[in-house]
């Protein structure tokens, strides 16, 4: 069907929303159910617009909420799912728009985590679901968090995704020397950050809040970007966008200053950020304001000017009176930083948009040559031995990374 | 509202509606210092984001660009099994859409949402059986999707002003449902690749032409009222209507290696049979200065196509097989399509059951048939072709029986 094909599993059924593989084993319970008959209710059920709309008189089946009680008895697979087949565990993180649960899949026994979405009685599904949701559908790759299922129900929706271990802020203090982790550890999670961040943007898609919260580690130390609710589809040449989008520490410059005509590079801006952050265990940026922010990061890169940056005081935010800074040297403040570490982190870390390198050319950075998948070679497959699952503490810490955290919480942007 | 709509240097979302493109559009009548300015700075950004634009182009282009491909064809309605649909037929399309492209110029929604909105409404279409009294709740709830999905969230809109627009056929809570209906029908799948995005596409090395993009705007928003473009690969209809647009407007096309080069010359002439009766709801929507007037410049090109026509060959004997007008009234089978093509709603006195229609009440009746060899129905500007004046007293006279019809339905 597409070039594609190779590197995206295709569903084989539009009409199923269920993804490629997903781990409970549904299939074979409602392949026990297939064979019965359907009335001839159920089959206009199956084929036509909702049964309480078809039916809006109380003639079969009744209106009200008796017919959520019908359409969980209906036949079709998308309304056999249903929230009792997961068992419900912990809550792993709570925000106002989602709470996730860990959750295990009562005929597989596999722990998944649940996502629920509290549906507004008003306005229906959450523009942050529709992106969410159709947009992961889109990107299935080793080093983002995969849609396993949707399951609607009555006043929530609920995500199935894989089960992640934990996040990588909290993978950090639990793991690191003060939150510090060790270069190879950081390498290795640069390249799956890097990589998964590719894949978006070759796929069109702007991730648009990346932090450590939202970059989930398995237990075979696999990293992967998670919470896609602010994620966006974008064009070329790009649209204008909201400016209001990732969360401020993580903020690139241009954004900060009112720039609404952004593009991939604001992802890359974010995994500069988290790069410095694993090697110092604290955020490189912890600004308090907009204001703030761009002051915590002209003093570090210096301050940007008309020369430096043409077209900068064109920029709504901008103001000619911002303090200037020299640049610093990144080698000051991150001396345990390598040479090629440095110069990769000076790259993920421009100023102007446009100076910024783009995620596949910084997978083919000299940096992860000593990595035995690098991208350079050719070879790409997944490898774990870097990490062994015993390594990872799996109790007290959870993953909170799913999309709840409060601030995340699409903050009126689209 | 329509006035926040018309971008100007001053306007805070201007660039929104369709891209940082829009800047350009209209210096505005009196430019301040100000306002001049702030013009500046919106050149200057708009610098910074080509430059941006090009930069993800030269790494990313062919990689989304595959994407887009595939998954035009994974969301590609089947419009064989829209023919099979039992009460929702072809010949209703033409006024939902009215309503749902008036729907969106109303809520200023981006102009992806459109083609987003009529995708979601043809697939759900392709896969459940729609009564004829929920099409129109249907394509809203797929407006809803789109506008969700594309649109800033202060543009989105509520149910409440979707169900007035209804004129409250529809409770609340079927909006919701259908809502979720469509998406789970749809398998959550959303991303379409819409035809405008290809354009944009094919454009963005060209020096900046708001006409040119205009038209073949229009011409795409004109092809989304026929069954045949139903299942046309988006990028092949996107890249005809632009090489048909570059055509009417004299403009070159583009060189055979550049990807606006792929259009299917087939579809070309599909859509220039079909550009010829627009509804009255498009063209005075591409009338205004915001699109360039292009309806204009269209309607123009064709009545000198077909002056042109008449005069160089002997009177063309008119081939016209004109509908019967029983037959318009009737329920008319996909075959009445097929052969005739051109769903054009009858013109009606305002009293509509959804409430929205502005009356445009000229007949237009004269505009039924289309030649094969000129492509051209002549139309109003034109002194008509041999056959006429006859014929279209004809048509307008009959139309009030097709109306009594479709004014005692609700759909």
């Amino acid at each position: 069907m597409s070039s594609r094909s190779t590197t995206i599993p295709h569903r084989s059924s539009v009409s199923s929303t269920t993804s490629s593989q997903p781990p409970q084993t549904s299939h074979s319970q409602s392949r026990t159910q297939q064979p019965q008959r359907l009335t001839a209710q159920q089959l206009a059920e199956r084929v036509i617009s909702p049964a309480s709309i078809l039916f809006p008189h109380g003639s079969t089946p009744p209106p009200g909420r008796d017919r959520l009680q019908a359409q969980r008895r209906s036949p079709f697979p998308m309304d056999r799912r249903h929230p009792s087949s997961f068992q419900q565990l912990e809550k792993l993180g709570e925000g106002t728009y989602a709470t996730v649960y860990k959750g295990r899949n009562r005929q597989t026994g596999d722990l998944v985590a649940l996502k629920e979405i509290h549906l507004d009685s008003e306005e229906g599904t959450p523009s942050t679901a529709i992106r969410e949701i159709s947009l992961m559908k889109e990107l299935k790759h080793e080093n983002i968090v995969t849609l396993y299922d949707v399951i609607h129900t009555e006043n929530k929706l609920m995500l199935v995704f894989e089960y992640m271990d934990k996040d990588l802020k909290k993978y950090m203090d639990a793991r690191g020397d003060r939150g510090q982790l060790d270069q190879v550890t950081i390498k290795r999670f640069m390249q799956d950050l890097l990589r998964g961040v590719a894949f978006c943007h070759e796929n069109r898609v702007l991730h648009r809040d990346l932090k450590p919260q939202n970059l989930l580690i398995n237990t075979r130390g696999q990293l992967k970007l998670a919470d896609f609710g602010l994620a966006r589809a974008f064009g070329i040449p790009v649209n204008t966008f909201s400016n209001e989008v990732v969360t401020l520490w993580y903020r690139a410059p241009d954004v900060l200053l009112g720039s609404r005509t952004y593009n991939t590079s604001i992802d890359i801006w974010s995994a500069g950020c988290i790069m410095a952050e694993m090697y110092t265990g604290r955020p490189l940026f912890p600004g308090t304001t907009n204001e703030d922010q761009l002051q915590k990061i002209f003093r570090l890169m210096g301050t940007p000017s008309e020369r430096t940056w043409p077209g900068i005081s064109q920029l709504p935010e901008y103001k000619a009176n911002f303090p200037s800074y020299a640049t610093q040297s990144l080698a000051i403040l991150l001396p345990q930083v390598d040479q090629l570490g440095l110069d990769l982190l000076g790259k993920l870390l421009q100023l102007r948009p446009e100076n910024r390198i783009n995620a596949q050319d910084a997978l083919r950075h000299p940096w992860f040559q000593d990595l035995p998948d690098y991208v350079g070679q050719g070879r790409v497959q997944v490898s774990s031995s870097l990490h062994q699952p015993g390594q990872l503490g799996h109790q007290g810490v959870v993953p909170g990374g799913y999309g709840t955290q409060p601030g995340l919480v699409g903050p009126g942007g689209y | 509202m329509a006035g926040n709509r018309i971008p100007s240097f001053g306007s805070d979302d201007s660039g929104y509606d369709s891209g940082i493109v829009e800047v350009f559009d209209e210096p505005g009548p009196a430019i301040k210092t100000a306002d001049h300015s702030k013009e500046i700075a919106r050149h200057r950004q708009h610098l910074m984001a080509s430059e941006l634009s090009r930069r993800d182009a030269e790494e990313y282009q062919q990689d989304m660009l595959e994407h887009m491909l595939k998954m035009d064809i994974e969301t590609m309605p089947d419009v064989d099994a829209i023919d099979i649909q039992t009460e929702i037929q072809w010949f209703m399309r033409p006024y939902l859409l009215d309503f749902l492209v008036e729907a969106h110029s109303a809520f200023q929604l981006l102009p992806e949402t459109l083609f987003l909105t009529i995708n979601l409404l043809d697939r759900y279409c392709s896969k459940r059986v729609v009564y004829k009294r929920h099409y129109q709740l249907v394509g809203c709830a797929a407006l809803l999707i789109a506008a969700k999905y594309g649109d800033k969230k202060e543009k989105v809109p509520t149910i409440k002003e979707l169900k007035s627009m209804c004129c409250s056929l529809y409770d609340d809570d079927m909006f919701l449902q259908m809502e979720w209906h469509v998406l789970s029908t749809l398998g959550w799948t959303v991303g379409h690749p819409t035809v405008d995005s290809f354009m944009r596409l094919a454009v963005k090395d060209n020096v900046y032409d708001p006409e040119t993009e205009s038209l073949t705007l229009y011409i795409l928003e004109i092809a989304l009222y026929h069954r045949d473009f139903v299942s046309k690969q988006a990028s092949t209809l996107a890249l005809s209507a632009l090489a048909l647009a570059r055509h009417i407007l004299g403009r070159p096309q583009s060189r055979a290696t550049e990807f606006s080069s792929r259009y299917c010359s087939t579809t070309v002439l599909e859509l220039l049979q079909k550009v010829g009766e627009p509804s009255k709801i498009l063209s005075r929507k591409y009338a205004s200065v915001r699109y360039s007037g292009v309806s204009r410049v269209l309607s123009n090109y064709l009545a000198q196509k077909a002056a042109m026509s008449a005069s160089a060959h002997t009177p063309i004997t008119p081939t016209y097989e004109l509908t019967p007008p029983s037959a318009a009234a009737k329920p008319a089978g996909p075959a009445y399509f097929r052969t005739y093509a051109t769903p054009q709603k009858p013109q009606f006195p305002s009293v509509v059951q959804h409430g929205l229609y502005t009356p445009p009440i000229t007949p237009e009746g004269e505009m039924f048939g289309v030649t094969q060899k000129t492509f051209n129905a002549p139309n109003q500007y034109v002194p008509p072709t041999p056959t006429p004046n006859t014929v279209s007293h004809q048509y307008s006279s009959q139309y009030p029986a097709t109306i009594q019809q479709w004014s005692g339905e609700t759909y």
